[in-house]
């Protein structure tokens, strides 16, 4: 009995090496994808990319109107972010992937660093501290803040939350205006995505939902929901690589350029967009 | 070959595989890497925020949770002892039904369908209705081990109680519960360990600054402060779940060790 489950470990252990040996062969896939990037069209130059070919995206699925799922779509997602990614991915003759992923890791750099995806694409503010771990390309959308609350809400502005439970989304900037600038003795509550935040709202566990404009705006279409009031915070979005890929952001300015010129930005942001909201 | 000698062979054979596989793993990690983003410089001054609101907590919730879930245990293990079917039936169904149920699902539904559904919501806006939805988790779980506990006690121990006049309530209370305890705190203290970790799903309900557990600072941590964009906070409050559980785990080893002594 004794050798016969020796037996078995020596084999488990065996499987566990050769996992480990696979997987390392998995890994120096990495080194390989450098000159994938020969198969990229136009004038790019050798890109640095997780796999070679293709254009890897990662966003955090829902977070409507910029990014949704879309079983139909090629991809499996849509929104505004995944139409501006698959402009940037076809002008540079590559294939397009969309990652589903947290936003707090995608805001930190710590998806980026891993090595998960080549852009992030999930409505993503430049600001200074994010730019510390990653680079941004130009700024494609000028985003506000707003207020959501439910229809009937005492709340017309920031200041009626005082003893109130505002919403924010977990690393957000919405949730830097709502600590800087909400009265002292509301309290904030955070969540990990706008999915808890908005069940949250309607099951009356918070006020009020602080939280990028177009995407309250989304929840006040579908109705029983407010903007009571919006921010200018003078905030922009922008696509983020991993730190210091500086080719890859010369390409990605260079294909928003040209859809800016082409006209294909103004007609898709307007197939997202109110005109009034920025 | 002796069989001693293909025994031998063997066991070197077993020695060999571990060794390169612990080498591989040595030289396949990115120390470098290691320091920068598990274990980066600022790490210091995560320390207190991750042990005074995260750890207190953690341990907080964990009693909480651990507490109620205690009594709605044994609440349903007497259900399930009891001679009446219905209340058997009850008790069985409801098992069923929260230990098939991942404790999340449990927590969400707490936290944004009961208040939609029944108009009521729990003490404490989403986090207390998180906790509410792990003692739920917890007590089916606990449930069982209580019965097994139970039934585990010896017959004739009741039937000693009653001989000496002892009502039921009476027996059960003075005689089966205490001795059905004993038996079974190796198995609680594990549900003990297992809840601690289970309080890092509280996140997903939403908490406020104070409110924060050991796995939400941490989270908060990846983005700002002096380790923001690393994974330093992560490793940090690792180190401290580890620091909690790791006595428990060695404390239920000791009480199985010292029970199967005492049989």
């Amino acid at each position: 009995m004794i050798t016969r489950s020796l037996k078995t470990t020596a084999t488990a252990l065996a499987a566990v090496a050769a996992l480990s040996f696979g997987l390392a062969g998995c890994g120096s896939d990495d080194d390989t994808a450098t000159d994938g990037a020969s198969t990229g069209g136009s004038s790019a130059p050798s890109l640095d990319l997780v796999s070679s070919g293709t254009l890897t995206v990662c966003s955090d699925v829902p977070y409507a109107p910029f990014e949704d799922f879309d079983k139909s779509a090629p991809s499996g997602f849509k929104g505004f972010d995944i139409d501006i990614v698959s402009y940037i991915a076809q002008d540079l003759g590559l294939q397009l992937k969309v990652l589903d992923e947290d936003f707090d890791g995608l805001q930190s750099g710590l998806t980026l660093n891993a090595g998960t995806c080549d852009v992030v694409a999930s409505a993503l503010t430049i600001t200074d501290d994010r730019a510390k771990n990653l680079d941004f390309s130009d700024s494609y959308y000028n985003s506000e803040q707003s207020l959501l609350v439910p229809d009937g809400s005492s709340i017309a502005s920031l200041a009626d939350t005082s003893g109130k439970k505002i919403g924010v989304q977990k690393g957000t900037t919405g949730k830097s205006y709502a600590t800087d600038n909400a009265p002292s003795d509301a309290t904030i509550v955070d969540f990990p995505s706008d999915a808890e935040l908005f069940q949250a709202l309607k099951a009356g566990q918070i006020d009020a939902i602080l939280q990028d404009y177009p995407v309250n705006y989304d929840h006040q279409q579908a109705g029983g929901f407010t903007i009571a009031e919006s921010y200018d915070t003078g905030e922009h979005y922008g696509l983020a690589v991993k730190k210091d890929n500086t080719d890859l952001v010369q390409a990605i300015d260079g294909a928003l350029q040209k859809m800016h010129d082409d006209g294909t930005y103004d007609k898709d942001y307007s197939q997202y967009f109110p005109p009034a909201a920025s | 070959m002796k069989r001693t000698t293909k025994r031998r062979l063997r066991q070197g054979g077993l020695y060999v595989v571990l060794l390169v596989a612990v080498v591989f793993v040595i030289l396949k990690v990115d120390w470098t890497a290691v320091h920068e983003d598990l274990w980066g410089p600022g790490l210091g001054d995560n320390w207190h925020d991750l042990i005074v609101t995260g750890v207190k907590n953690t341990l907080l919730y964990t009693a909480i949770a651990f507490g109620c879930g205690l009594v709605l245990a044994l609440l349903l293990a007497l259900m399930k002892l009891s001679p009446v079917f219905a209340y058997r039936w009850l008790a069985t169904a409801y098992i069923e039904l929260f230990r098939g149920l991942p404790a999340l699902i449990a927590m969400l539904g707490m936290a944004f369908a009961v208040p939609i559904v029944f108009h009521w919501k729990a003490p404490g806006g989403t986090l207390g209705a998180g906790i509410v939805g792990l003692i739920m988790v917890a007590g089916a779980y606990m449930a069982e081990t209580l019965r097994a506990g139970l039934q585990a006690v010896p017959k004739g121990q009741a039937e000693a109680a009653k001989s000496l006049g002892m009502n039921s309530f009476h027996t059960m209370v003075s005689v089966v519960i205490p001795q059905a305890f004993r038996i079974i705190i190796p198995p609680l203290t594990n549900e003990f360990v297992l809840l601690i970790k289970d309080t890092s799903l509280l996140s997903f309900v939403g908490a406020a600054i104070g409110q924060r557990e050991l796995t939400n600072v941490a989270h908060d941590f990846e983005t700002s402060g002096s380790t923001a964009g690393t994974a330093t906070s992560l490793a940090q409050a690792a180190l401290l779940y580890l620091i909690i559980t790791l006595p428990l785990t060695q404390l239920v080893a000791w009480l199985e060790r010292r029970q199967r002594r005492a049989r």
